[in-house]
């Protein structure tokens, strides 16, 4: 019997530690959620810019790209990403900026 | 009454996720968490991102909570408070909360796409084309139908309006803490909430007194600039104020629904038609989903769940918890509301010396509402305090609390307001795509982001400041809730043309919906708005176009689904 | 280390003049380098000498080379394209492999050469006093003034966004911890960001060529003959100039003969008349072409440079 109210007490001291840093992970993911959205179109910007002397836009001097490339295995998935789903924007948009009524 | 309400309205809920939700998710999804999920298989640390279970519900919670749970069930309080309970917690269960869940699932196993994409990819281009329309119609009807909503809560609770302003500083006081000084997240966030609180007594202490029409001329800019400066300033940091006001606001009106054991004053059934829009009487069939959106039922909710919601699933069992009982969550926060309003609504019209009771509420209840200066946030405010204040949680003062349930309606309204602003820049210049190349001038008019930005915001303004909020409010309902047929129907589709099965759980409600909408829409345009024009011409023909407008897209639809019902899926476009 | 950059159409004696310049000065007692970039090679036909990449000693003061910018520019394509094809497997990369092979003759790969080795060179001359520049042909040449500039606009450019890139995931990292992608953390400190790194060694690099031109160690001749054959080309030139914000030191109106005096006149008004700062000119008289020591010239050049 009493190895049991322990237990008890202990479970639910530790659900709810668990609830509570729930919602603090919740809440911190929730304050930056714009802010890695918008690093990461950054990111494909950056690489756009910096390839679009490839694709014949208005660009940096081509050698630029080709110094920088080797660095920028990481822009360059976001770039290929971000192509494929920049069709299927409009719910994305919602969810991201919590346009709801 | 009721505290017996609550608990039956929690039992019920809890009962059909189980009976009903677990059949959906077994029998028609067939959720299968050996299936990786695209937030691992596509995972790319800011969309695909897996996130636990729990944290996952309060992001999407957080997501399409708004204010509209909350003016909604005020209104249809007309009915009396057994058929509102009736709609938020069936429909809800059997097609609101089944349309929210299908959006997101579908959207998972097509690699996290929205179900635009999937409307789209299995009933036609067009289809997905709609969407862009749609949501800009209705962009305009939210900012009148809110705007109108704000309106009035900030003429007849002067200390709201202050408050939100300051809480506006909060907020931008906030975002510098977190974003430019990286103060440490958690003394930032106590500071915010402290400074929240200041924001309320603040606002109590000096209210601001001012006339419609400046409180509209200054939404119009509020949401012009809102929409313009970065997210860091204000979005993310008022934002996340708004999170601690929901979460609050929910506690407080929850604990003190079940302990307060009020007898319920409104009747219970009024007529089945009682006056709810426009003066006119209005069936509860098929109006209801008009005035009920959010809380029981609505279109957004499956863009929202298919834009994030469904990219950062850990595995395809959480769906339910959180797509299905996501919705039924919020339509406990309706269940509440409708309480409040059953419990105290008739002694506050009564105290504020109306002439009504239980036997002309149905006439009577709305008229009586806006006489007495407490219809739609008011009255909620009001019902909620009272509520509060006869239970044990009557320590914490009226008019705090007052005002907390009113900044909680504010603050999401005003939310919307420059959030869906955003948003319109987006969809318009995806309409004037077209004009592109034939006429350029128009498209760079167009897209300009002043002018895309004012154009919903003069439109809807106008509509808010001159438009009959009883007109607006059901008019934004029939656009959000054609977007929910829209997706059901695509839900079905997916049901019907990917998991091979043969589903009524989906199809059944799906069409029942789609005939709802399309009666509600043209009783609404024809009974409602067309002899409204005789009284306030160019308003109520602006609301008109807006809804004819939704109706050919509606047919367009419907004639699309209806064609390619029988053609088998395109090869390859998911999983 | 002063430049003296030597430009002008094709055929007007700037290759000539430049290795008299070089000459002189050296006999005057200045450690003197000549180069040259032009890909007609007369600096080694002028000197009587076979040039390459190496530096030739042609006498105590006078050292000698030349660079091929085709070659520089094989140079560059191939070392990038191994570092390419180290970091990218074949399939990932939009088919980079087959596109270098192109891009030996795209737009800019002859001046990033022509740059490179111009940086180079400005860098380990510090020996020298004076280093005389032949340049190629004038639009080239203009070309490559112009890049550092152009390159410095863009790095900047560039750099503010990856600046902004990397608060926000510092700030994101700050809030919920790291920001990392396939196990990869990414950087959120300039200090940890190659890409930072590298753009603000290109931005100093370019900074630096770039301050050299527009710097007081810089000298830039103009040589245009008296027949309006090289007139339009020689304005060109001066406009092309006066856009990079590069003065012009000297002009040499060169093979001139008493009979072109008339057109000689006429040639420096279009030329000077209305410019801010016209240089002064100088008439280096025809000279017969010298078989051997074609660098020796009457007219002395040594005090026209203000070095």
């Amino acid at each position: 019997m009493s190895e049991h109210q322990p237990n008890f007490l202990i479970r639910l001291w530790r659900s709810l530690r668990a609830f509570l840093r729930g919602i603090d992970q919740a809440q911190r993911e929730r304050v930056v959620a714009l802010t890695a959205y918008e690093a990461r179109e950054l990111e494909n910007m950056f690489v756009l810019m910096l390839l679009g002397s490839f694709a014949g836009m208005p660009s940096p001097p081509s050698f630029l790209a080709v110094e920088l490339l080797p660095h920028l295995e990481h822009e360059i998935r976001v770039l290929n990403r971000r192509a494929e789903s920049s069709t299927d924007a409009l719910a994305e948009i919602m969810g991201t900026i919590d346009a709801d009524a | 009454m009721s505290s017996i309400i609550v608990v039956v309205g929690i039992v019920v809920y809890i009962a059909l996720y189980f009976l009903y939700g677990k059949r959906l998710e077994t029998n028609v999804v067939k959720a299968n968490n050996d299936i990786e999920t695209p937030a691992s298989r596509l995972y790319d640390g800011v969309d695909y991102v897996p996130a636990k279970t729990p944290v996952l519900f309060g992001h999407h919670f957080a997501s399409v909570a708004g204010a509209a749970p909350i003016i909604g069930p005020v209104i249809a309080m007309a009915w009396g408070w057994l058929p509102a309970l009736a709609w938020i917690w069936f429909g809800n269960i059997f097609v609101g909360a089944v349309h929210d869940y299908l959006a997101i699932m579908a959207s998972v196993r097509y690699d996290g796409k929205s179900i635009q994409f999937v409307a789209s990819d299995l009933i036609t281009k067009r289809t997905g084309k709609l969407f862009y329309w749609l949501v800009f119609l209705i962009l305009v009807l939210i900012v009148g139908a809110f705007g109108a909503v704000l309106g009035n809560m900030f003429v007849g609770d002067p200390s709201v309006p202050s408050s939100y302003l300051l809480m506006l500083v909060a907020g931008l006081i906030l975002g510098v803490l977190i974003y430019r000084v990286k103060m440490n997240f958690t003394l930032a966030t106590i500071i915010g909430v402290v400074m929240l609180i200041a924001a309320i007594f603040g606002g109590i202490a000096m209210p601001i007194t001012a006339p419609k029409s400046v409180w509209f001329a200054i939404m119009f800019f509020y949401i012009i600039i809102a929409a313009a400066i970065p997210v860091n300033v204000l979005l993310q940091p008022r934002d996340y104020l708004n999170s601690w006001l929901l979460y609050v606001g929910l506690a407080i009106g929850a604990l003190a629904a079940l302990s307060s054991g009020v007898q319920f004053s409104a009747p219970a059934f009024t007529s089945f038609a009682p006056i709810v829009s426009g003066g006119k009487p209005s069936p509860f069939w098929p109006v209801i989903p008009l005035i009920v959106a959010c809380g029981s039922l609505s279109g957004f909710h499956s863009l929202v769940g298919s834009g994030t919601t469904s990219k950062q699933l850990d595995k395809e069992s959480s769906g339910l918890t959180i797509g299905y009982g996501g919705m039924l969550f919020e339509g406990f926060l309706s269940t509440i509301v409708v309480v409040a309003v059953a419990g105290y609504g008739l002694g506050l019209l009564v105290n504020a010396g109306q002439d009504i009771s239980a036997a002309n509420w149905g006439q009577q209840y709305l008229a009586a509402s806006g006489a007495a200066g407490i219809s739609g946030a008011g009255m909620f405010t009001a019902a909620y305090a009272e509520m509060v204040a006869s239970t044990w949680l009557r320590f914490l003062p009226g008019a705090f609390v007052k005002t907390i349930a009113g900044m909680w309606v504010a603050s999401f309204a005003m939310t919307t307001l420059d959030t869906t602003n955003r948003l319109a820049r987006y969809t318009l210049a995806e309409i004037a795509l077209p004009l592109k190349d034939k006429s350029e001038g128009a498209y760079n008019f167009l897209t300009n982001r002043w002018i895309a930005s004012a154009i919903p915001a003069a439109l809807g303004i106008y509509l808010a400041w001159s438009g009959t909020f009883s007109i607006l409010w059901p008019s934004f309902g029939a656009g959000n809730q054609l977007i929910a047929s829209i997706a059901l129907l695509t839900g079905t589709a997916w049901v019907a043309k990917r998991l091979k099965t043969k589903a009524t759980m989906a199809l059944i409600p799906a069409y029942l919906l789609w005939i709802t909408v399309t009666a509600a829409i043209l009783w609404h345009m024809f009974v409602v708005v067309l002899p409204a024009i005789q009284s306030n011409a160019v308003t109520n023909t602006v609301v008109f176009i807006i809804e004819a407008v939704m109706f050919i897209l509606n047919v367009v639809f419907i004639i699309d689904f209806v064609k390619t019902r029988n053609e088998p899926a395109p090869e390859a476009s998911e999983a | 280390m002063k430049t003296i950059f030597f430009t002008g159409k094709g055929g007007v004696g700037k290759s000539t003049l430049s290795a008299a310049a070089a000459w002189q000065l050296a006999e005057s007692g200045k450690r003197v380098l000549a180069i040259s970039f032009d890909p007609a090679h007369n600096l080694g036909d002028i000197f009587g000498r076979t040039l390459g990449h190496k530096v030739t000693r042609f006498s105590a003061n006078l050292d000698l080379r030349e660079t091929d910018l085709d070659e520089a520019a094989a140079e560059y394509i191939r070392r990038n394209t191994s570092i390419l094809t180290e970091v990218y497997s074949y399939t990932k990369a939009f088919n980079l492999d087959r596109y270098f092979k192109v891009l030996r003759h795209s737009p800019g790969v002859e001046e990033y050469a022509a740059l490179t080795a111009l940086e180079d060179l400005l860098r380990t001359s510090d020996d020298y006093d004076v280093v005389v520049i032949d340049t190629p042909p004038t639009g080239l040449t203009l070309r490559i003034l112009a890049l550092p500039r152009i390159s410095i606009t863009w790095v900047d450019r560039l750099r503010r966004i990856r600046r902004d890139i990397l608060d926000k995931r510092h700030t994101v990292h700050s809030i919920t911890g790291t920001f990392s992608e396939e196990g990869q953390k990414l950087a959120y400190e300039e200090k940890d960001d190659r890409v930072m790194q590298k753009l603000t060694e290109l931005f100093d690099r370019y900074v630096a060529v770039a301050r050299h031109l527009e710097s007081d160690a810089n000298r830039v001749a103009v040589v245009f003959n008296p027949d309006y054959l090289s007139l339009r080309e020689s304005q060109r030139i001066l406009d092309g100039l006066s856009d990079l914000n590069l003065g012009v030191n000297v002009a040499f109106n060169n093979k001139y003969t008493q009979g072109l005096s008339e057109i000689a006149d006429s040639m420096e008004r279009e030329l000077f008349d209305g410019r801010d700062a016209p240089p002064p000119v100088h008439r280096i008289p025809w000279e017969p072409y010298r078989r051997e020591k074609s660098y020796e010239i009457s007219y002395d050049l040594t005090q026209l440079f203000a070095l």
